[in-house]
């Protein structure tokens, strides 16, 4: 009896202490497949530190003197012009010496210093936003992991496309997991998980993403040079910036700008978007002026029906995916008796609009601002709008 | 000016029943309807006040200037229903903390010992999280109803055998179940996978009164009424309650009867007040502690002024939310724990020795 009960305790403890150990001595999760390495990548082992990269071209806009003159160049031929063209890097934010163009870079992010030490080949991003981007600087096969947001259609402007990619949570191990030579991460991700990944060696780097064209010109040139794509990094601002141009060389000169209010309901709670919010920042490139903002809303804050009424505007956008009943929410606006005074009710100017283009930080907000453009001036833009943006090759 | 206060103070309790009644609730009244003509004049869209009173006035037959349709339109659809649910909710939150501090013999006690505010808002979140808050417009105030007298039930059926209970076993049931819902809130928001909701549910545990309707009033106002009601016909027994359950019951109060109907008097009006407004924190706490140093603890005085007192603190509350950044809007559950928290510190630090005499 006596030594069943003791089998009885022992028995369990094997099995527990045997399962520990198998716990312990099991590989990685998710092996790093070696196949998932470029296949245009000469080598996935990080070359020598070297001020010039051997692996990544100098950047067709930059002409060779643009090479910083006290960096030994491979070509000591003296060129014609006195005067070097300026480095595209210099003065962009986040970018501790624009002059490296080698390995190891260093970059300033809102985590501190962080250096890293080759051309990361394994890229994760933790938002929507940073995964729109990068997918515009690299090669899809680069994004080793994306979140499920940008899996979704109604978030994400690049669901299509990395439908296939591994998911990844907030837990750092999902992200080690996929073996990352990089991570970029927005403000929201938390402290402790940057300091676990950097922990196991990952660089991470944690930069914000902001609507404004200058702001936005910065994160695709610093995220290109976080990649070790400047030379794409400085096509595709160019590509974003000239397609941001061409849209406010018209709506600059078109009038009178109509006040424009982005307005969103989630359950009983009214949203409008003020000065500094993405969706205000788009209504402004749009050629409107945001009535919010002019109220002296500050960001996305919660409204009343009154606080609509206040702010009286001609245009209302519901920048508000359908699946979050956007277009119950205009239906319930045009009916309403007690906004009907209201300029926008009255001419029917209540528009749902796609939100995934009026909500990203990513230059697809550019997007956003051409729809809206085409709702206030469509004599101006006949056309619909959508042209897609360039991606990396 | 203090002995002043004291003395007006302490003459205010020496009177009679009715005569303390009597001028307490002119008092209240009075607060009460001032707080309201306040608000009503107060809002992003910029109304005058005679145009407020005409547009009050009106169904009387009694208007005096003309006002613009948009003007009627805000003060009858937007600002009224608005006033008349704070007045509800604040009044619900104050007699059921003023019932829960009798019956416990506690200062601290407040209506989300039972659990009713985390049953609250379990309901809610799952409303919220499952989105049948998008399919009608009142599945968020059922839900957090149903969850908050469910919660309710479940702390009574836990604490109680037979029908018989003791006050010090209903208090940690409902610690535990108040951790338990807590819990489920929490792991329905880490798991909730859209963002959107994740805001509905965090803007909702924060309390608010935006966007209420007179079907809001329609739902909450029986429920309360009811609740403040029945609280107050036993105001008397709960006087004697906390004398003792042995001294109540030698003066003729059926405990067993009479203290499961105040808990679920107090259930009742806090279900439906977290129903329309969300969670507002310290009301029922501080309005009626505050009303006890003032007025003392005769609850046949202390039910119906802590019902005014708590409609004009959120009244007032909400008032300051909607104006404070206008147009846009602060969360009232937020602002009354920011007034509410320091002030009953300070309650409690200058009457340390004087709380609780019967």
């Amino acid at each position: 009896m006596a030594i069943r009960r003791i089998s009885l305790l022992v028995v369990p403890v094997i099995m527990l202490l045997t399962l520990a150990l198998v716990a312990c001595s099991s590989p990685t999760p998710t092996p790093v497949p070696p196949t998932a390495v470029p296949t245009d990548v000469p080598t996935a082992t990080p070359p020598p530190p070297t001020t010039v990269p051997t692996d990544v071209p100098i950047p067709t806009p930059i002409p060779p003197t643009s090479v910083p003159t006290d960096v030994p160049t491979a070509t000591p031929v003296p060129t014609p012009s006195p005067e070097p063209t300026p480095n595209p890097f210099e003065g962009v934010r986040g970018i501790v010496d624009p002059t490296n163009l080698g390995w190891p870079r260093e970059v300033e992010g809102l985590n501190g210093l962080v250096s890293i030490p080759s051309k990361p080949f394994r890229i994760i991003t933790a938002s929507v936003g940073h995964d729109e981007m990068t997918l515009a600087l690299v090669p899809l096969e680069r994004l080793v992991g994306v979140g499920s947001s940008t899996k979704n259609s109604t978030y994400s402007n690049v669901a299509s496309l990395v439908q296939d990619i591994t998911e990844i949570s907030r837990d750092p191990e999902t992200i080690v997991a996929q073996s990352p030579d990089v991570v970029v991460t927005s403000p929201f991700f938390s402290a402790e998980a940057i300091d676990a990944l950097s922990r196991t060696g990952v660089p991470v780097v944690q930069t914000e993403l902001k609507h404004d064209p200058e702001a936005r010109i910065n994160s695709i040139l610093l995220m290109g040079y976080i990649f070790g794509e400047e030379q794409r990094a400085l096509e595709f601002a160019k590509e974003v910036s000239d397609r941001h141009d061409a849209l406010v060389a018209i709506t600059s000169e078109a009038s009178p700008r109509p006040r424009v209010l982005a307005l969103t309901q989630y359950s009983d709670q009214l949203w409008v978007a003020g000065g500094n919010s993405t969706e205000g920042g788009v209504i402004l490139a749009a050629g409107g002026i945001n009535a919010a903002e002019e109220a002296g809303v500050e960001g996305n804050q919660t409204t009343s029906l009154e606080g609509v009424i206040a702010m009286n505007p001609e245009v209302i956008i519901i920048a508000q995916p359908i699946e979050f009943g956007a277009e119950e929410f205009r239906q319930s606006l045009l009916v309403n008796e007690t906004l009907a005074e209201l300029p926008a009710i009255k001419n029917q100017q209540v528009h749902v609009v796609e939100s995934k283009h009026f909500t990203t930080l990513s230059y697809w907000n550019i997007r956003g601002a051409e729809d809206l453009a085409r709702l206030l001036w469509p004599n101006e833009f006949p056309e619909p709008s959508t042209e897609p943006f360039s991606l990396a090759e | 000016m203090r002995s002043i206060g004291l003395a007006t103070v302490r003459e205010y309790r020496g009177m009679g029943v009715t005569s303390r009644l009597a001028i307490g609730l002119f008092v209240f009244a009075l607060f009460v309807l001032t707080a309201a003509l306040v608000s009503l004049s107060l809002g992003p869209v910029n109304i005058s006040p005679s145009h407020v009173a005409s547009i009050v006035l009106s169904p009387l037959g009694l208007d005096f200037v003309d006002f613009g349709r948009t003007e009627q339109l805000v003060i009858e659809q937007i600002r009224l229903p608005r006033i008349f649910v704070a007045a509800l909710v604040g009044a619900a939150l104050a007699v059921a903390g003023t019932t829960m501090q009798g019956l416990f013999r506690n200062p601290m006690a407040d209506p989300g010992i039972i659990g009713v505010s985390a049953g609250g808002a379990v309901g809610a979140v799952v409303a919220i999280a499952t989105g049948l808050t998008g399919l009608f417009f009142l599945a968020l105030p059922a839900f957090a109803f149903l969850g908050a007298t469910a919660a309710s039930f479940l702390v009574y059926g836990i604490a109680a055998v037979g029908g018989r209970f003791s006050m010090a076993t209903l208090l940690l049931a409902g610690v535990a179940v108040n951790a338990f819902l807590g819990a489920i809130v929490s792991a329905i928001i880490i798991l909730l996978p859209n963002n959107e909701a994740l805001r509905e549910i965090l803007f909702w545990l924060a309390g608010g009164l935006d966007s209420r309707s007179w079907e809001h009033v329609q739902i909450a106002a029986p429920l309360i009424l009811l609740g403040v009601v029945i609280t107050l016909a036993m105001a008397r027994d709960l006087n004697l309650l906390m004398l003792g359950d042995d001294e109540a019951r030698s003066m003729g109060v059926r405990v067993g009867f009479t203290r499961p109907l105040l808990l679920a008097a107090a259930a009742l009006a806090t279900g439906a007040a977290v129903a329309v407004s969300g969670i507002i924190a310290f009301v029922g706490l501080v309005t009626p502690h505050m009303l006890r140093l003032i007025l003392g603890p005769d609850h046949r005085v202390l039910v119906p002024m802590s019902a005014a007192g708590g409609a004009v603190f959120v009244i007032v509350a909400d008032t300051v939310a909607r104006t404070i950044i206008q147009p846009a809007e602060f969360r009232v559950g937020i602002l009354t724990a920011f007034v509410g928290a320091p002030f009953f510190i300070l309650l409690l630090i200058k009457n340390r020795r004087q709380v609780y005499s019967l």
